[in-house]
């Protein structure tokens, strides 16, 4: 159990770059795992555009340490040579591990609490290569920090979010910093407020952007690398007990990306399963 | 009266002299779903002694049967829900356990526990002279308190001795 938890300590990535567990699959959250909670995520994200699709696999593991505090780390596995922008709002290639503290919890009445998480981790290239301009890039290591805040009740969701990540040179070659934002509105009808021994389902409105800045090559910043996307989609989240299962779609709304390098990225998706395991660990007196 | 019916049939199994929580009921602020729930389900039955567990998302109402002969307390129900990053308010009880002190000033010990409330009446005090050293079974509210403590005092329904 010591090595795991140590594994998960120096491996892993944080929450940050990818919320799904029960919460939106696209965006930022604010939810960590429970004192002791295990919980594993797998899904698969697809990525499709006039330069080709790309589809990734990622897995999730994550360790509640105290109520507020989860350790995470993100394993991930990618398909396909697509050429796209830069991501970190979204899984890609790295591996990555950190930890989520929730250091704003107001619970304020039966159903609702206010929060607030913040997210450190690393991220270590993965066996894979990147596709596309990226691909060609000495990788190194980078560090990611996220930030999400909202409101959850039993009708209602908001999360707002945003992250930054930033990657060490490698050989005078650097992945762009990226800026990514979300917002995220989730509803739960009325009639669908039921017990927790039946499914639990809610709708999502995600909206997410990111700005990735320029690619640098050989010690020389490539001018007009740099990109800006909006995304807009739906989600849906069922959940049984600790079982959820997600879904969702994302269109752009605005594209300003190189379009020789990366092309026009017209659609993103995502499944995501998540189990939970809760601990029946009971303090003595 | 219906109280006293309702809770001389909660405390039937108890005239065996068994000091403990019966029942407990838990109103819990901030579970929004169900894995909240679920969570807080696992956790309770995590605590020996503990035979049934319900929760009710939409009242935030968590209520727990207990077996008799159990001897779990309240700093366990309450660190149940704490390490799920909830809070609680208010709590129900159905306890038997030793009346101590004065008429004046009595207080309960829940026996196989550290836990002893000062008792207080939520309206017209119930006679308890001759309870004094006695085996009762008390129903009453206890209040919320900063996590990790257990509150020091008891306001008491009522109050009958359980043989």
């Amino acid at each position: 159990m010591k090595g795991l938890l140590l594994f998960t300590c120096f491996v892993a990535l944080t929450s940050a770059a990818w919320a799904a567990d029960h919460g939106p699959v696209f965006g930022y959250a604010t939810p960590v795992n429970s004192q002791y909670e295990w919980s594993f995520d797998t899904g698969i994200f697809g990525r499709a555009g006039s330069h080709g699709a790309q589809l990734s696999t990622g897995s999730q593991l994550g360790y509640g340490l105290t109520p507020h505090l989860t350790l995470n780390a993100f394993l991930p596995g990618t398909f396909g040579s697509a050429s796209f922008p830069e991501t970190r709002i979204y899984p890609s290639g790295e591996w990555t591990a950190g930890a989520s503290w929730r250091f704003l919890h107001s619970v304020t009445s039966v159903g609702r609490r206010t929060e607030a998480t913040g997210s450190l981790a690393m991220v270590l290239p993965g066996p894979q290569k990147e596709t596309g301009v990226l691909g060609q890039l000495a990788r190194a290591p980078g560090l990611a920090g996220t930030l999400a805040t909202g409101f959850a009740s039993r009708s209602s969701y908001l999360w707002l979010g945003g992250g930054y990540t930033r990657f060490a040179q490698s050989e005078g070659d650097q992945r762009p910093d990226t800026l990514s934002w979300s917002t995220v509105y989730g509803y739960r009808p009325a009639r669908l407020r039921r017990g927790y021994d039946q499914w639990d389902y809610r709708g999502l409105i995600e909206f997410t952007g990111e700005h990735t800045g320029n690619v640098r090559l050989r010690n020389t910043v490539q001018a007009g690398t740099g990109t800006t996307t909006l995304w807009l989609g739906p989600s849906v989240l069922a959940i049984f007990k600790n079982i959820a299962i997600e879904g969702g779609v994302q269109g752009p709304i605005y594209r300003d990306v190189p379009q020789s390098i990366d092309g026009r990225e017209a659609v993103r998706f995502a499944i995501n399963f998540s189990y939970l395991k809760y601990s029946a660990h009971a303090n003595a007196h | 009266m219906k109280k006293i019916v309702l809770l001389t049939l909660l405390m039937l199994p108890a005239f065996g002299a068994q000091a403990e929580y019966r029942k407990v009921s838990l109103t819990v602020f901030g579970m929004d779903c169900a894995p909240c729930a679920h969570a807080i389900h696992v956790s309770m039955k995590g605590i020996r002694g503990v035979d049934k567990v319900d929760v009710d998302l939409n009242t935030g109402l968590v209520v727990i049967q207990l077996i008799p002969g159990n001897n779990a307390t309240m700093q366990q129900f309450n660190a149940a829900i704490e390490k799920n990053g909830f809070t609680h308010k208010d709590a129900k009880i159905v306890a038997v356990g030793k009346l101590g002190g004065t008429p004046a000033a009595p207080y309960l010990e829940i026996r196989g526990t550290a836990d002893r409330y000062a008792l207080s009446p939520s309206g017209q005090p119930a006679d308890l002279t001759g309870l004094s050293g006695k085996t009762v079974a008390v129903s009453g509210v206890l209040p919320q308190v900063a996590k990790g403590k257990v509150p020091e005092r008891l306001t008491y329904d009522s109050i009958v001795e359980a043989q």
